[in-house]
């Protein structure tokens, strides 16, 4: 049995899927950082493993982008987070919830 | 290998997820609840909490750590310079310069700021002489 | 091997690139006595960002490309950077009384900005999928940070980790659509993949792809159903900042949405042609339907600008249903109603800046008899807001004209449902804003209002001329529309037209 592109495509999508409803169900802002991160990692798969595919070096140039804006990513969160916690010692997004309409 | 030597694992994890998705979802269906804030408060031993274990780690971690992850993921730009250092020549130098300029600026500005600083002191230094929104604290 | 570099059509980006280091190398070195300097700085930095852009405009050169056609400097680009660069200054003027009023940490607030600007700036030229995506995350990270800018107030808190969550998904979405993209014609260039893509608009994963990135784009133009960010972070956010994402980082949404879909899809209209009709018709209805419930001016504004975002994307769905004539017109009635939303909306923040201050209060009710102390401010106001709500002379009328034109021009049942559904949410809109104007000149003051010297304080003097410039192309700009439509023409380059 061989492993072919496909197989790497479902798993990008499974962890995608993981980590949108990660984010969509879970209430503790670090643990929706995780499942955004596995969203971003699931996209970087999916451009490796199809350029690979197609031979093709476009697509590990377009990881390397995203990579770090992933990591820009993280760092403006984690900064956000660190002022919520200041302010109030919480990381639940529930525990938000001044303004409603 | 054949796919069909997987079957029986297949069939024991269909069993395990039906059971166990079972005896979770009735017992949550079938189950009464009556919270009371006893029941709902996190279980310690039988010990009345008395703190929110809310911050568990210091912030000056997250900051080391928001620094690492961005000083740290620069390399991968040297890195594609890198292997092709002489094909790019003085162009690619240059641009590689510019780049590493700007991040060591980014380092000083973090320097400067005390972001580096394990003790507080330094960077409230630098708030009381930079910051105003503390003047009115003060 | 050096690639071949054009940098005189680089030139707004590096200014703007050195201006933004600039500023944050003052903010380190002066004292803090000094760091209005840090103001003065990044207005003279988007200043001289914009000497390049006319020289550009003058010269005959005709479209730079360069890097592979991964950057492009033509009409649309060069236009849509003015807006950018205009939009940008109209900003820093409000910001500057703001900032240092309720005390912030004012050089990082201005190097975020001016980050902001460049990569709008960025995002006009970017004609690949990568180039795209940084740009469109160098417009938002930035506004992450700033919509938190009140670090001790729960609320902006509050706006800054909301919008970072739901930007992020948006990124996440779009990202994976332009992995699918690539992965169907292995191509980055929008030129490729319109040439690649040609013959599989009907397969589902390119379907899904597009349909991923419209959803990604949906959440940065603020388009019902991906709304829910907009409300609370306009309101929780420090209002300059409000007003920098509802008009330039909408705008810069809008673009890459124009880019992408015209000149990277122009075969799959089919697919996204239905979806931006459903945004459009949501957006309108539900955000008019909301706003004729908010008590805040900031939120009214914010469910206002849902709805203008739904006013904007009725050309879009026009263009995918006509030929290539009615494409450019489309595209041209879109970017006239950017041009003049800009300015409108820019204007109607601006004057809420001033108006808060005044009466010390967002809520509306607490604006009454503001046009008894304060006549030329509530002229103004009534001009910005009978201006978004389309009512001629003023400017909103002809974004507002243009976008019928394109949408009955192209002529079909459907799109003339969808101008109906326009019609109807235009005089709904009508409602909530008369209702502003109408508490500023005709209730009574009421007696929360703060006492005499604060209503009748004089309206800082950046802030004055924001409001000034603002109001100016909103009034001349409706008895002259040429002077609007001049520009968005020009643009029609992108479209083919």
């Amino acid at each position: 049995m061989t492993v072919t592109v496909d197989w790497y495509l479902i798993l990008a999508a499974v962890l995608f899927v993981i980590g949108a409803a990660g984010l969509l169900v879970r209430r503790n802002a670090i643990v929706m950082f995780m499942s955004i991160e596995l969203m971003l990692n699931a996209v970087n798969l999916t451009f490796v493993s199809v350029g690979r595919e197609l031979r093709d070096l476009t697509g590990q140039f377009a990881v390397f982008f995203v990579l770090v804006v992933a990591a820009a990513e993280v760092v403006v969160g984690l900064a956000i987070i660190v002022s919520i916690f200041r302010t109030r010692a919480t990381a639940s997004v529930d525990e938000l919830s001044e303004m409603k309409g | 290998m054949n796919l069909a030597d997987y079957l029986p694992i297949a069939i024991m994890l269909l069993l395990v997820i039906v059971f166990a998705g079972a005896s979770i979802g009735l017992g949550n269906l079938l189950g009464p609840r009556r919270p009371t804030p006893e029941k709902l408060a996190p279980y310690e031993c039988g010990i009345v909490p008395e703190l929110e274990p809310s911050q568990r780690f210091p912030v000056k971690f997250y900051l080391v750590a928001m620094l690492f992850v961005i000083f740290d993921i620069e390399i991968i730009f040297l890195f594609a310079w890198a292997v092709r250092f002489r094909e790019l020549g003085w162009f690619g130098l240059a641009a590689v310069g510019i780049f590493t300029a700007l991040v060591i600026e980014t380092l000083g500005y973090v320097w400067k700021r005390g972001a580096l600083d394990w003790n507080i002191p330094r960077r409230a230094r630098y708030r009381l002489s930079h910051d105003v929104a503390d003047e009115e604290a003060a | 091997m050096a690639p071949d570099i054009d940098y005189l059509a680089l030139a707004p980006e590096i200014t703007l690139a050195v201006t933004a280091v600039v500023v944050l190398l003052l903010d380190l070195f002066l004292p803090r006595r000094q760091k209005y300097w840090t103001a003065i700085v990044a207005v003279l930095g988007v200043s001289f960002a914009a000497l390049p852009l006319i020289a550009l405009a003058v010269s005959d050169v005709g479209d730079r490309a360069m890097l592979g056609g991964s950057f492009v400097v033509d009409d649309f680009a060069l236009v849509l950077k003015g807006l950018f660069v205009i939009a940008g200054y109209l900003v820093l003027l409000m910001s500057v009384g703001y900032v240092e009023s309720d005390r912030y940490y004012q050089g990082e607030y201005y190097f975020l900005l001016l980050m902001s600007i460049l990569g709008s700036m960025v995002l006009a030229s970017s004609r690949d999928l990568i180039t795209l995506f940084i740009a469109v995350e160098l417009v938002s990270q930035p506004m992450y940070l700033l919509a938190g800018w009140r670090k001790g107030d729960l609320r902006s808190n509050e706006a800054s980790l909301k919008y970072f969550l739901l930007g992020v998904l948006a990124s996440a979405l779009l990202l994976y659509g332009m992995s699918f993209v690539y992965g169907l014609t292995g191509e980055l260039t929008f030129a490729g993949i319109a040439a690649e893509g040609a013959g599989k608009a009907g397969e589902p994963a390119f379907i899904m792809a597009i349909l991923f990135i419209i959803a990604g784009f949906g959440f940065k133009v603020s388009a019902v159903p991906f709304h829910f960010w907009a409300p609370d972070t306009y309101e929780g956010a420090p209002t300059p900042v409000a007003a920098y994402l509802s008009v330039s980082s909408k705008a810069a949404g809008f673009v890459a949405l124009l880019v992408v879909l015209y000149s990277a899809f122009p075969d799959a209209s089919g697919v996204w042609g239905p979806a931006v009709w459903i945004l459009a018709a949501l957006s309108m209805t539900l955000a008019n339907l909301t706003a004729l419930r908010q008590t805040n001016i900031v939120r009214l504004l914010a469910y206002s600008s849902v709805a203008q975002a739904g006013f904007m994307l009725v050309p879009f769905a026009a263009a995918a249903t006509t030929d290539a004539v009615g494409l450019g017109e489309a595209f041209a009635a879109t970017v006239t109603y950017i041009v003049i939303y800009a300015f409108m909306n820019l204007g109607a923040f601006a004057v809420v800046i001033a108006g808060a201050r005044k009466t010390g209060t967002g809520d509306i009710e607490g604006w009454g008899g503001l046009g008894s102390y304060a006549p030329a401010l509530g002229a103004l106001a009534a001009v910005f807001f009978f201006s978004l709500a389309g009512i001629p002379p003023l400017a909103g009328w002809i974004a507002k004209l243009v976008m019928f034109g394109a949408a009955m021009g192209a002529g079909s049942p459907w799109m003339i449902a969808l101008a109906v559904i326009a019609a109807i949410n235009a005089v709904i809109a009508l409602v909530y804003y008369a209702r502003v104007v109408k508490t500023i000149w005709m209730d009574p003051v009421p007696a929360t209002a703060p006492e005499e010297e604060v209503r009748t304080a004089s309206v800082a003097g950046s802030l004055g001329l924001a409001i000034g410039l603002s109001a100016a192309v909103v009034v001349v700009a409706g008895f002259f529309p040429s002077l609007v439509t001049f520009f968005s023409d020009a643009t029609k380059v992108l479209a083919g037209g």
